[in-house]
C-alpha cells in the first residue's frame, strides 16, 4: 500500500496529491468518446479544460469520478499512487476527488444541511471501501458522526466565505434553485469537503455576469497550495476571474494542444477551428 | 366462556357465533343476511395483465381458520405491555385493545365519560345503545355487500371498538385502539365504528400487530366506518404491522356531512397479503376529505390499495397522498380513483400516489381515475412508479456517501413529503425508524440512535435564527445533546 500523507496546511513537494491520466479510452453505449487522454494536475495548480461541444470533456470527468454509464476501455487513472479505476464513485470522492456537475442532481425531500453532514462525515473516514462486498448494507453503525454543533460552525464558515444565503440550506437539494444557486451550492460542498483536485463542469455555463462573478470570487477563494483544478469551459470568460496555470484544448477525444493562459485568449480570438485535427472532418456531435 | 369455534365458515357457524354471545334476533339476521350476500357474492378477481394480488387473495384457503378465537384469560402477552410503554401516542385520551376475537382492555379518562362520550367494545354497544349500531353498522359508511369481504366480516365480526363523541365534544389526546393476532390459522374480524357528532372532534390512532412466527397464515379482515356529523373533525392514523404471515383484507371508508373533516393516515409494513379498500363519501356540502398513505413491501409481500374520493356534495375538497417503496419480489397495485358527482360543484380533487422500486424482481402498477360529472370543478391526478433515479445516486455517491446509504437518503427524501403529512409524531418517528432499519439492515436500536439524530438536528434546526455570526450561545447544550 501506498500512503500519501497530506495535511491541509501541509508544505508542497514529494507529499502533493497527484491525478494522472494515462492514454484514457472511454465509451458510451459502444460508441467511443474518449481516445487517448493524457493529463497530469497536481495539487496547488489550476488547469483550464476547453474544447468545443463534443469533444469529450464532461466524459473525462464523469469517467475519472467513475460514473457507471461510461466504460473505460484503455488507459489509467492514478490519484496519489493508486490506480482507481476499479474504485467506486464514493471512494474516489472519499480519497479527495471532487466534481461540480454541470447539472447538479435535485433530490427532493433531502435537506441541504443533511446532505451536507452525511458527505463530510463520509469524506472523513478518507480512502477505504465502505461497502465493495465485505459490508454490503452501509457503514451506517460504526460511522463516526459529527456532533450537529461542529458541523454548523464549519457550515456556517463556509457560509460566510462563499457569501451563501442561510435560508440555502434548509431547502431540499438542488430543488427549485435557480441555476446560479445550483452553481453556488456546488461550491459551497466544495469548501466543504475540501477536495485535494476538483473538477469543475462547466460551471460557467447558465450563469448571467454577475452569477459568474460571484461563482468565481467563491472558487479564487478556495485556491490555494492544497487545491488542484480542472476547469472545464466552453469560453474564455470565466479565465478573465479564474487564472489557470494551464490550458489543454481538447478536440475529438484527445488533448491536442497544451499551453499557458495565452492559449485561452489565443482561443477566444480564433476559435477552435484552426485547432482541428486532419482525422476529425465528421466529428463534433451532441454534448458529450 | 364462549369456546372457540371449529375450523371453517359456514352458516352454522354464524348461527353458533351468534347464540354464545347472546345477541338480540336483529344482530343474529344482520350476520345471517351478511351470509347470504358472502355466499352469492364473487370475489373481486382484477384484470387480465394485472398483478394478480386479487386473484392470489380469492384462492386463499378460508375454510383452514377458526373463525372465531376468544382471548384466553391468562395474562395478557408481555408485548401488549411493552408496546404501550413505546406507544403511538404520547399522552392519550383513552385504550382500547382486541386480542384475536376479545375486548380485553378499556380506558377513558372520566372527565370525557361525564362528557357524554363512549368507548366500549362493539360487542357492549350492541347490548347497550342498539338504536346507534342499527343506524350505523355496516349501513351507508361501508354497507355489508361493498364486497364479498365486507358480507364475511359482517357475518362473523367479534370485538370490536365503539366510540360515540357527543356534540360540540373535543377530545384533544388522542385515543388508542391496537388489535393483536396471537394464534395461526385464526380469522380476526375486528371492527370500529366512529361516530363524531356535530362539531366534535377526536384522533383516533389503531395499531395492528401479530404475535406468532411460522409458516401458517392468519387473516385479519377488518372494517372501520368513521361517522362525520356536521362540521365535526375526525383523525384516523392507521399502523398495520402485522407479521409476513398475516393476510390483512380492511375496508375503510368514512361519512360526511356539512363541513365534516376526516383525515385518514394509514401505514401499511406488514402482512403477507394486503388488500386496503379506503375510501371517503363526501356527502355533505364543504366537507373535506385527505388520505395520507404510506407503504414499504419487501419479501414477497403483495399489496392492493383501492382509494375513493367520492364529491357529492357541493364544494367538497379532497387530497391523496399515497408513497410508497417497493424492495425484493414484492408488488404493489394502486388503483386511485376521483369521483365527482353532478350535484358537486365547486369541488377541487386531488390525488398523487408514487411507488419507487428498489430491485429489479419488485413490479408497481399505479393507476389513477377520474370520474366527473360536473363542470364547476378542479381535479388533477398522477400516478407513477418507477426505479430508483441513477444519476441521483452517482450525485449523492460523487460526494463520498457509499451506494447504500446513498440509496436510503433517496428512499428518505423519497417519503419525507408525505411523513411530513402525517400529524401524530410518534408515528412519523415510528416509520422513519422503520424505514432506516429496513433499508440498511441494522438493528432496531442502531436505527433508533440514527433517528434520534435526525429527529434532533430537524428539532434544533440550521435555519437562519440558529446560526449566530458570532458562535452559537447554545453549543454547549447541542454538544452535550449528541453524546447519545
Amino acid at each position: 500500500m501506498h500512503f500519501t500523507i497530506c495535511s491541509k496546511e501541509g508544505v508542497l513537494g514529494d507529499m502533493a496529491s497527484e491525478l494522472v491520466i494515462k492514454n484514457l479510452h472511454a465509451n458510451i453505449e459502444g460508441k467511443p468518446i474518449l481516445r487517448g487522454v493524457n493529463l497530469t494536475i497536481n495539487q496547488g495548480e489550476i488547469h483550464a479544460l476547453m474544447g468545443p461541444n463534443g469533444s469529450g470533456k464532461s466524459t473525462l470527468s464523469n469517467v475519472i469520478m467513475g460514473n457507471p454509464q461510461y466504460e473505460v476501455t484503455e488507459g489509467e487513472i492514478w490519484f496519489k499512487g493508486e490506480n482507481i479505476l476499479e474504485y467506486s464513485p464514493d471512494r474516489r470522492a472519499r480519497m479527495g476527488l471532487f466534481l461540480a456537475f454541470q447539472y447538479p442532481m435535485s433530490i427532493p425531500g433531502v435537506s441541504v444541511a443533511n446532505f451536507l453532514r452525511r458527505a463530510l462525515e463520509a469524506v472523513r473516514e478518507g480512502n477505504k471501501p465502505l461497502e465493495e462486498g465485505e459490508n454490503p448494507t452501509g457503514k451506517m453503525s460504526k460511522r463516526k458522526t459529527i456532533p450537529p454543533g461542529e458541523f454548523r460552525r464549519l457550515l456556517q464558515e463556509k457560509m460566510k466565505l462563499l457569501k451563501v444565503d442561510n435560508s440555502f440550506i434548509n431547502r431540499s437539494i438542488n430543488d427549485g434553485f435557480s441555476g446560479g444557486e445550483k452553481k453556488r451550492a456546488e461550491i459551497l460542498q466544495m469548501a466543504l469537503l475540501q477536495p485535494e483536485i476538483a473538477l469543475m463542469d462547466e460551471t460557467d455555463s447558465g450563469l448571467d455576469i454577475d452569477a459568474l462573478r460571484i461563482v468565481s470570487e467563491s472558487v479564487n477563494a478556495l485556491t490555494g497550495p492544497n487545491l488542484g483544478v480542472l476547469l472545464i469551459t466552453h469560453y474564455q470568460r470565466m479565465l478573465d476571474y479564474i487564472k489557470p496555470d494551464f490550458v489543454h484544448v481538447m478536440f475529438h477525444g484527445r488533448i491536442i494542444k497544451s499551453g499557458g493562459r495565452d492559449l485561452a485568449l489565443e482561443l477566444e480570438q480564433k476559435g477552435y477551428e484552426w485547432l482541428r485535427p486532419q482525422d476529425s472532418e465528421e466529428e463534433v456531435t451532441a454534448d458529450a | 366462556m364462549l369456546n372457540t369455534l371449529a375450523p371453517g365458515f359456514s352458516r352454522a357457524a354464524v348461527e353458533e357465533l351468534s347464540r354464545h354471545k347472546g345477541e338480540p334476533e336483529w344482530m343474529l339476521q344482520l350476520r345471517l343476511q351478511a351470509w347470504e350476500t358472502y355466499e352469492t357474492t364473487e370475489a373481486p378477481l382484477g384484470h387480465r395483465g394485472d398483478l394478480g394480488t386479487l386473484k392470489t387473495l380469492a384462492n386463499f384457503k378460508y375454510q383452514q381458520l377458526t373463525p372465531f378465537v376468544p382471548a384466553s384469560e391468562q395474562p395478557l402477552p408481555s408485548a401488549l405491555d411493552t408496546s404501550l410503554q413505546g406507544s403511538l401516542v404520547n399522552e392519550r385520551s383513552g385504550l382500547i385493545v382486541q386480542l384475536n376475537s376479545s375486548v380485553v382492555r378499556t380506558e377513558l379518562n372520566a372527565e370525557l365519560k361525564e362528557q357524554g362520550v363512549i368507548l366500549t367494545d362493539l360487542e357492549t354497544a350492541v347490548r347497550e345503545y342498539p338504536e346507534l349500531v342499527r343506524e350505523y353498522f355496516m349501513t351507508r359508511c361501508v354497507p355489508v355487500g361493498s364486497s364479498k369481504y365486507t358480507a364475511l366480516h359482517a357475518a362473523f365480526w367479534s370485538g370490536g371498538f365503539f366510540l360515540y363523541v357527543p356534540k360540540g365534544v373535543e377530545i384533544e389526546e388522542p385515543i388508542l385502539a391496537q388489535v393483536w393476532m396471537s394464534d395461526p390459522l385464526s380469522a380476526v374480524f375486528s371492527h370500529s365504528l366512529i361516530i363524531a357528532e356535530e362539531q366534535s372532534s377526536v384522533r383516533f390512532v389503531e395499531e395492528y400487530d401479530s404475535l406468532f412466527e411460522g409458516d401458517d397464515p392468519a387473516l385479519l379482515n377488518d372494517v372501520v366506518e368513521v361517522f362525520a356529523k356536521r362540521e365535526a373533525r375526525v383523525e384516523f392514523s392507521n399502523l398495520q404491522d402485522l407479521g409476513q404471515n398475516v393476510w390483512n383484507v380492511t375496508t375503510k371508508n368514512a361519512t360526511f356531512d356539512q363541513d365534516g373533516s376526516v383525515t385518514f393516515v394509514t401505514a401499511d409494513l406488514g402482512a403477507k397479503v394486503n388488500l386496503t379498500t379506503i375510501g371517503a363519501g363526501m356527502l355533505g356540502n364543504g366537507s373535506q376529505a385527505e388520505l395520507v398513505g404510506v407503504f414499504f413491501t419487501d419479501y414477497d409481500q403483495r399489496y392492493f390499495i383501492n382509494t375513493l374520493s367520492d364529491h357529492a356534495g357541493l364544494s367538497t375538497n379532497a387530497e391523496t397522498m399515497i408513497k410508497g417503496v417497493l424492495t425484493d419480489t414484492s408488488r404493489v397495485e394502486f388503483d386511485g380513483m376521483i369521483r365527482i358527482r353532478p350535484k358537486a360543484q365547486q369541488t377541487a380533487s386531488f390525488l398523487a400516489a408514487h411507488g419507487l422500486m428498489l430491485s429489479k424482481k419488485a413490479r408497481g402498477e399505479f393507476i389513477p381515475g377520474l370520474e366527473i360529472a360536473a363542470n364547476d370543478v378542479s381535479a388533477s391526478h398522477g400516478a407513477t412508479s418507477g426505479q430508483i433515479d441513477e444519476n441521483q445516486l452517482f450525485y449523492l455517491m460523487v460526494r463520498g456517501i457509499p451506494r447504500a446509504e446513498a440509496e436510503r437518503i433517496i428512499v428518505q427524501g423519497f417519503f419525507e413529503p408525505v411523513l411530513q403529512r402525517i400529524p401524530l409524531e410518534n408515528l412519523r418517528i415510528r416509520l422513519r425508524r422503520s424505514i432506516i432499519s429496513r433499508m440498511s439492515g441494522v438493528s432496531a436500536a442502531e436505527a433508533d440512535t440514527w433517528v434520534d439524530a435526525q429527529e434532533r438536528w430537524e428539532i434544533e434546526g440550521v435555519d437562519e435564527n440558529a446560526i449566530h455570526l458570532d458562535g452559537n450561545p447554545n453549543d454547549n447544550d447541542e454538544i452535550q445533546l449528541t453524546e447519545y
